[in-house]
């Protein structure tokens, strides 16, 4: 039997009542623009305090899924939006792994290279859209001059939509490498050292000792990683918008939903908000968000119960 | 247990007094416009990133003070794609007295189905603009302005601050002399021209192809070569009888792959927005086509520079090439639920005087809303000779119906290296396929 220990009669109730204002700042929050999206989703709100708004059913999904070519943009952006997180969650996943090993070792400098790698992590995605923007400026940038010196050029974000997006999954990748290393770090460091000495006493190689030993106890570090890093890249919008703006065959969900939000889509300069319709858009990013969020965790659970028990 | 007791209600009212005040802080935000007193004023003011305006919207503003010591101004300067967002959160916030309205566009037309209304209007329909009709500074301004760029459903909300057009080339003119090469006034000519200065290895234009938009904004001459009166294409386009795809349309789209593929200069798809005119300036190609707003960021790069500009020659024909296509740029409007209506409209009245407006036109390069003023400014001497043939563009006229295709638009930053199109007739079916798609959905 579990005891309590938080007193009796009234001094029971205490922790619950501690919880109450960190609920209720949750609730508000947190729940409360979600549960207001949803609602929003079925109007044709503006966004604009006063505006009429009408309850239009479930035309902005109707319009979202099935109408016209743009529907079919939508499915391309939303393909585009898991390409994006498939990369982004491998490449990430994988440099992270590898870096947070190399600069966990007992060497000089170690601490040096976590805060480089860890440096783009506090950086907002401006900043972060601004120093990739001048390194691969293709008239004369440094990174041009290297291309240029091995006889060859590349347009970097203006290049064709494939290369541009590319590239913003390599920028994506290098602005949140940091936090995948800290995560990685922070598991390698809960492994007792007395495992390796065991292992290498019993005379595993360098690769036995790490599939034997790190990566089956790394599996708590492993999940969380994997499922910060498919959540993170299908919500993904800001350096879609500070690296190419809105262009063509390179939209990803997360940033179409802000540019019909907030009048951002071209061609019409007299483009409105349509907040109701971005609002059914973003339903529709939760609900693969929940759907892909909720796989992984279910595969990455019986996996940590089969390997750690 | 009576101690954990008590730590727990100190606890706890140690955070309700947290709580408590976090809401009255959020309370004071919401009403952060003080009532106005008869003594002292600060005039909120929203506008948008335009160097040369910004710098002129300051010394103005220290002028304004000065002769009127009781109202000080706080002005915001934001990015033009966020002046829409900021305009719209500070209105409904009451944190804003007036504001920069930026296309102020034709309303949705009656045969434009299914359409959202645009921005302003519906900013107007909730009550966030101040209507003007009866402020005697509205007479500063010519009546078509007012009329096209500042009225709805009869009653005035902004007053436009000048016109500029999009629909020109800028060109070197000493890199012209210096390869005995004629200032185009057609298609043919400004292709010969190109081919020369490729020839010298100069690059023959520039645009700022990262930002989207200067690359097909460049073209409009294009468009405007084979459709002069825009209104009566954009009608023609929602009511089937103009396609994208006609025998008419694809020359454009021919037009505009010459003009994107061998033109533009290499890397230009890497070319911010605001560094392309600096790049003219440099001497590094020979033209750039854009509008009238690049030519004081021209000066200010070199001022001995020496350039010129011309409407876009789109046709063969000079007489198609004669005009100049462009919309009604920057507008003030006082935001209805001001608390300081009396200073805002005070403001304008200043702003609105002859020779403030006529410093304005200078700083800014607009091609004047007000009848009195004169182009003072070089980019104003060179298109003074069109003006006559000025005519409000596509851009301000165009709605797209809901369900098109993101192809939609007569836009040539859909060709190659800017896009993904290399075939004319290929790109002509997409763009009219996308149109078509939202307007069968709509029928």
């Amino acid at each position: 039997m579990i005891k309590y220990h938080f007193g009796r009669g009234r001094a029971k109730w205490v922790p619950y009542l501690l919880l109450l204002p960190g609920i209720f700042i949750y609730l508000l929050i947190a729940m409360g623009p979600s549960l207001a999206t949803s609602v929003y989703s079925f109007t044709n709100a503006t966004g604009i305090k006063g505006a009429p708004i009408d309850w239009i059913g479930l035309d902005n999904y109707r319009e979202f899924l099935f109408m016209g070519q743009a529907s079919r943009d939508n499915y391309a952006a939303l393909g585009r939006t898991l390409i994006f997180c498939f990369f982004v969650t491998t490449i990430q996943f994988t440099l992270g792994l590898i870096v947070a090993l190399l600069v966990n070792q007992k060497l000089k400098g170690t601490n040096f290279f976590r805060t480089l790698f860890f440096m783009p992590v506090i950086l907002g995605a401006v900043i972060q859209g601004l120093i990739w923007s001048l390194f691969l400026y293709p008239l004369g940038g440094p990174v041009a001059r290297i291309l240029e010196f091995f006889g060859t050029s590349s347009e970097f974000f203006g290049g064709q939509p494939t290369e541009a997006f590319a590239w913003v999954i390599a920028v994506q990748i290098w602005a949140n490498l940091g936090t995948t290393m800290i995560i990685f770090i922070s598991g390698l460091q809960t492994i007792p050292s007395e495992m390796y000495e065991a292992a290498r006493i019993d005379g595993a190689s360098g690769w036995q000792v790490f599939r034997n030993v790190t990566w089956p106890l790394l599996t708590p570090s492993v999940n969380t990683n994997l499922l910060l890093n498919i959540i993170g890249s299908l919500q993904a919008w800001q350096l879609f918008l500070v690296l190419l703006g809105y262009r063509n065959g390179t939209q990803v969900l997360g940033y179409l939903i802000y540019a019909t939000g907030f009048g951002q889509t071209s061609g019409s300069v007299t483009s409105s908000f349509r907040q109701g319709y971005a609002a059914a858009a973003s339903i529709v990013l939760f609900l693969l968000v929940l759907i892909l969020g909720l796989a992984a965790q279910t595969i990455l659970q019986r996996r940590e119960e089969r390997i750690l028990g | 247990m009576r101690k954990t007791f008590l730590l727990s209600v100190v606890a706890l009212m140690i955070l309700s007094v947290l709580l408590s005040a976090c809401g009255s802080a959020s309370t004071d935000e919401e009403s952060v416009q003080e009532p106005a007193t008869a003594d002292q004023v600060t005039l909120k003011v929203l506008v948008h990133q335009n160097p040369p305006m910004v710098e002129f919207m300051e010394s103005f503003n220290n002028n304004f003070s000065e002769k009127y010591p009781n109202i000080t101004i706080d002005m915001a300067v934001v990015n033009a794609n966020d002046l829409s967002t900021v305009t719209q959160t500070r209105l409904t916030a009451n944190d804003v007295d007036l504001v920069d309205i930026f296309g102020f566009a034709n309303a949705a037309q009656p045969y434009m189905k299914n359409v959202d209304p645009p921005n302003w209007q519906t900013l107007i329909e909730a009550g966030y603009l101040l209507d003007i009709s009866d402020q005697p500074f509205i007479n500063n301004y010519d009546e078509a302005t007012i009329q096209d760029a500042g009225s709805y459903n009869g009653k005035v909300y902004s007053i436009n601050l000048g016109r500029v057009s999009y629909s020109g080339i800028y060109y070197n003119k000493d890199m012209f002399t210096e390869n005995n090469v004629t200032v185009p006034t057609t298609w043919d000519e400004l292709v010969a021209a190109c081919e020369t200065f490729s020839a010298a290895g100069i690059p023959c234009m520039t645009a700022g192809g990262k930002d989207g938009w200067p690359i097909f904004v460049g073209a409009y001459g294009l468009i405007g070569a084979l459709y002069p009166d825009q209104d009566v294409l954009v009608e023609g386009l929602w009511t089937g009888t103009i396609k994208w795809n006609d025998a008419k349309s694809l020359e454009m789209w021919e037009k505009m792959k010459v003009y994107a593929q061998d033109m533009m200069e290499a890397g230009a798809s890497g070319i911010a927005g605001d560094a392309a005119p600096g790049r003219f300036a440099s001497g590094a190609v020979a033209m750039f086509p854009g509008g009238t707003w690049y030519a004081s960021a021209i000066e200010a790069s070199e001022p001995s520079f020496e350039w010129g500009y011309i409407p876009f020659p789109g046709s063969d024909n000079p007489d198609d090439n004669k005009y100049l296509f462009g919309k009604y740029d920057q507008g003030w409007a006082v935001a209805d639920k001001s608390t300081n209506k009396e200073a805002a409209l005070l403001y304008l009245t200043e702003f609105s005087e002859p020779a403030n407006y006529q410093a304005f036109a200078n700083a800014v390069g607009f091609i004047p809303t007000q009848p009195t003023a004169t182009l003072d400014t070089q980019i104003g001497q060179e298109v003074a000779p069109y003006l006559v043939n000025f005519r409000v563009g596509f851009e301000q006229y165009w709605v797209a119906p809901k369900g098109a295709g993101q192809y939609a638009n007569p836009f040539a930053s859909y060709f190659k290296p800017f896009g993904t199109f290399d075939d004319p007739q290929e790109l002509a079916d997409k763009v009219q396929a996308d149109l078509q798609s939202g307007l069968d959905a709509n029928n």
